[in-house]
């Protein structure tokens, strides 16, 4: 069967779709506002005429393209192209101020690599188990879960704990904003109805990561020609033991990447913050994360790639896409006859392996045009910000209309824009705040179905050993920091 | 009162429109005599991008272009679970080149609940009915209850059973809330976000009903088991499932994927749009292209459409007004 699946792939047309769909996805993924799910309901008009094969890779490889693009844009210029490299600015950025961009951008590229290979190997050889594992995840231990994601990204994000906890705060009561996800009344629309859909995460992000920068390039007064030393040492090389030292920071983050790629509707963006604060908090050198640490690249980048693999199990197993790009996956995989679920592994077993095998193989063009696109992007840092950042602002505008085009995303994005810059100019951290808009919906949704379902007792919670042991990591987690802090505190004295 | 206010103020509003409307058709005389469609066609899609209304949608575009003469342009136009569309379609010109194609949420339940901004009725034309996915009464394959008389019975004896939805205020949540006041059956109600989450919220035992649609593969693999189906007519690929009228149950909650325009169209121009895109609809190409989707055709005059909409959009208003109390 994989013998069979792989002489599927030797087609000149897949190889091209492999090509086209790669660059695509990280031209695309690189700029902000155009996410992977954009790009790939845009493309199903194209692929209606292409082979099931070809047409697949090419949707695929824009996927996995597009999450790694987005941390070109993270890193050479501060803003995230997608939400899930948002993680990746943090040390990336930092690094490409350095000097060190073409560093970053290599050690991004080939964590990114390997966040996927190992998904996609999961993906191969465990889907089926996976997907139960998947339907175990109920309401309560959904809950348990994303208290477990917050506390993490809280603890060990970096910086003050109770910065990041504020800054939670704040994302989480920008999430209330919208229709009730229980009850389906409105809850501060102020009879708007184009607030009824709440603040859109791709608008909030493009403002408070992409037009905050602007305003703060605008009103910083600082840095107002750049000096043309940094261009020099762009090209950095990476070596495989350089990567070979961070073989533990890697795993641990596609681990948790698939995990949390294979449960539905949390997305890339947490796993890439939760391993981000994993890596620090395992770090011997804590101090050096958010001032360019390569492993606080690495950490994000594998584990927002390997939601990719995780995500496709309970899509391809059981035809339930966990997210806007897995949806939107599964609409194309059906018009080529490829319908998900219980039958497809037995109906069309060869196109699915093809396929699980090109996922893998899509990592050749993947760092074969990404070191070559590095060349290009970045000399990027050379311009002048007074030409770059205009741009970026009219990109931000276009971004946030385009999601739903809708206007009342472009004035949500230009808010969060002026909020950003000011808890910028106050020293808050802005991370906390886009994970408390992320996780808060859904966290206040899954506890209260939980609730709903239990008929509002909290046994539900005490009853689930997953829901249990999740709650029970929270409070170690808690306790280890605060221990960490002491200890820290009294050396420090 | 504040309701009656905005009431007022939409009609204000909708007739100084129709004055203007007339007052510029008046200068624009010359512009009738031009054949329609001189120019291309939009098709509103009120959901995202590549979902199965929008791919739908899309092929059906594809497969009218030749017939109208004229490109059709497909644009998604998301949120507010489809009420942000309908209702800058319901304000767009009546000219015959602003269409909508519209699923049974934006058309008629979520109008009978609450303000929406466009009255389903007063505001649209239905052009024809071309698909709709059937919901079923979903139970795992391995729960006790042979039949929804069996669900019901335990449910009226002491067990409390919890169902899953697509969403709060759903055709779906809506029928089964009449349900269980009819049969006094003790149903919890839990939304989910989307169909899917609803469906692995079922396989998953975290709840012991779904009101979903797309169980077809599901029920086949011996995973969940089909009771009945929410529509107004029997699943034609599950012919021995009724359906809740035919179970004793006077509810239903049709579904539809409608193309629809604004009312004020001119009578021409919706028959030539009607004549197009009944034929693309009732094409062969359409119908494997649908069969791809796991999506039915399901074909119902302009007319018929409108008298479902109506009898659905009073129901749920009692069943809304009911509920309030």
């Amino acid at each position: 069967m994989l013998l069979d699946a792989f002489y599927a792939l030797l087609d000149v047309w897949v190889v091209i779709a492999a090509v086209v769909g790669v660059i695509a996805g990280i031209v695309i993924g690189a700029i902000p506002g155009l996410g992977p799910t954009m790009a790939i309901a845009l493309l199903i008009p194209v692929t209606f005429t292409m082979s099931p094969i070809p047409a697949l890779i090419l949707l695929l490889g824009v996927y996995q393209g597009a999450i790694f693009g987005g941390s070109i844009s993270a890193i050479l210029l501060n803003v995230p192209g997608t939400p899930s490299s948002a993680a990746t600015a943090l040390d990336g950025h930092a690094m490409a101020r350095q000097g060190k961009a073409g560093e970053a951008l290599r050690i991004a590229l080939y964590a990114s690599v390997f966040g996927n290979v190992f998904s996609c190997l999961v993906l191969m050889l465990l889907a089926q188990p996976l997907a139960s594992l998947a339907l175990d995840f109920g309401p309560a231990q959904m809950a348990a879960l994303m208290l477990f994601a917050l506390a993490i990204i809280v603890l060990f994000g970096g910086g003050s704990i109770l910065d990041s906890a504020l800054m939670t705060l704040v994302g989480i009561t920008a999430g209330i904003v919208g229709l009730d996800p229980i009850e389906g009344l409105p809850r501060f629309t102020f009879g708007s109805f184009a607030a009824e859909d709440g603040l859109q995460l791709i608008p909030v992000l493009i403002g408070l990561f992409a037009m905050s920068e602007v305003l703060l390039q605008a009103f910083g007064g600082h840095r107002q020609s750049r000096p043309s030393a940094e261009v020099g040492s762009v090209s950095g090389h990476v070596g495989l033991l350089a990567m070979w030292r961070m073989r533990v920071t890697l795993l641990i983050s596609s681990l948790i990447g698939t995990f949390v790629g294979i449960l539905p509707g949390i997305g890339s963006t947490v796993p890439a913050f939760v391993s981000y604060g994993f890596a620090r908090s395992r770090s011997r050198h804590k101090e050096t994360f958010g001032q360019g640490e390569p492993e606080g690249v690495a950490a994000p980048e594998a584990a927002n790639n390997a939601v990719t693999g995780g995500a496709l199990v309970p899509m391809l197993s059981l035809g339930i896409p966990g997210d806007a790009v897995t949806a939107v996956i599964l609409g194309a995989f059906m018009l080529q006859g490829l319908t998900p679920g219980p039958f497809l592994f037995q109906h069309h077993g060869v196109e699915v392996y093809a396929i699980f095998e090109a996922l893998v193989l899509l990592s050749i063009p993947c760092v074969l045009f990404g070191l070559m696109m590095f060349k290009g992007a970045v000399h990027v840092i050379k311009l002048q910000p007074r030409h770059l950042f205009p741009a970026i602002a009219i990109l931000a505008i276009f971004g946030a209309f385009s999601v739903n085009n809708s206007l009342f995303d472009v004035g949500v994005m230009l808010g969060a824009g002026v909020i950003g810059f000011l808890f910028r100019r106050c020293g808050f951290p802005l991370p906390p705040l886009l994970i408390g808009l992320i996780l808060g919906p859904p966290l206040e949704e899954s506890l209260r179905q939980a609730l709903l379902t239990s008929g509002g007792s909290v046994d539900i919670f005490l009853n689930s050993p997953i829901a249990l042991g999740l709650l029970g990591v929270t409070a170690l987690c808690a306790l280890g920091a605060s221990l960490q802090r002491l200890r820290h505190r009294r050396q420090g004295n | 009162m504040s309701y009656h206010q905005q009431g007022f103020d939409a009609l204000l509003f909708h007739r100084i429109t129709i004055a203007l409307a007339t007052a510029l058709l008046l200068v624009t005389t010359t512009a009738w005599a031009e054949p329609f469609p001189s120019r291309p066609v939009t098709l509103v899609v009120p959901y995202g991008a590549g979902g199965t209304t929008d791919i739908s949608a899309r092929q059906l575009a594809k497969l009218v272009e030749p017939i109208l003469g004229q490109p059709v342009v497909v644009e998604n136009h998301p949120g507010g679970g489809g009420i942000n569309a309908m209702r800058s379609v319901a304000r767009a010109d009546p000219d015959g080149y602003t269409l909508i194609a519209t699923t049974s949420s934006p058309a008629f339940v979520t109008p009978a609940l609450r303000d929406v901004g466009y009255d389903p009725i007063q505001d649209f034309l239905p052009l024809l009915n071309y698909s709709g996915p059937y919901h079923g009464v979903l139970i795992n394959a391995d729960s006790p209850y042979r039949t929804l008389d069996e669900l019901l019975e335990a449910a009226r004896n002491g067990t409390r059973l919890t169902y899953a939805t697509a969403g709060a205020l759903g055709g779906a949540h809506l029928s089964f809330t009449a349900l269980s006041r009819e049969t006094h059956a003790d149903l919890q109600h839990v939304p989910f976000d989307g169909a899917s989450s609803a469906t692995a919220a079922l396989l998953g035992h975290h709840v012991d009903i779904a009101l979903v649609p797309a169980y077809c593969d599901l029920v086949n693999d011996g995973r969940l088991r089909l009771l009945a189906v929410l529509d107004d007519e029997r699943d034609p690929d599950f012919p021995s499932i009724p359906t809740l009228a035919q179970s004793g149950h006077d509810i239903e909650f049709p579904s539809i994927v409608a193309l629809m325009a604004p009312r004020e169209t001119p009578a021409d121009r919706i028959d030539t749009l009607r004549d197009a895109f009944t034929q693309a609809a009732s094409s062969d190409a359409f119908a494997q292209v649908m069969k791809k989707l796991n999506q039915p055709v399901r074909l119902m005059s302009g007319e018929a459409l409108e008298a479902v909409i109506e009898k659905n959009l009073t129901d749920y208003r009692e069943l809304a007004s009911e509920l309030k109390k």
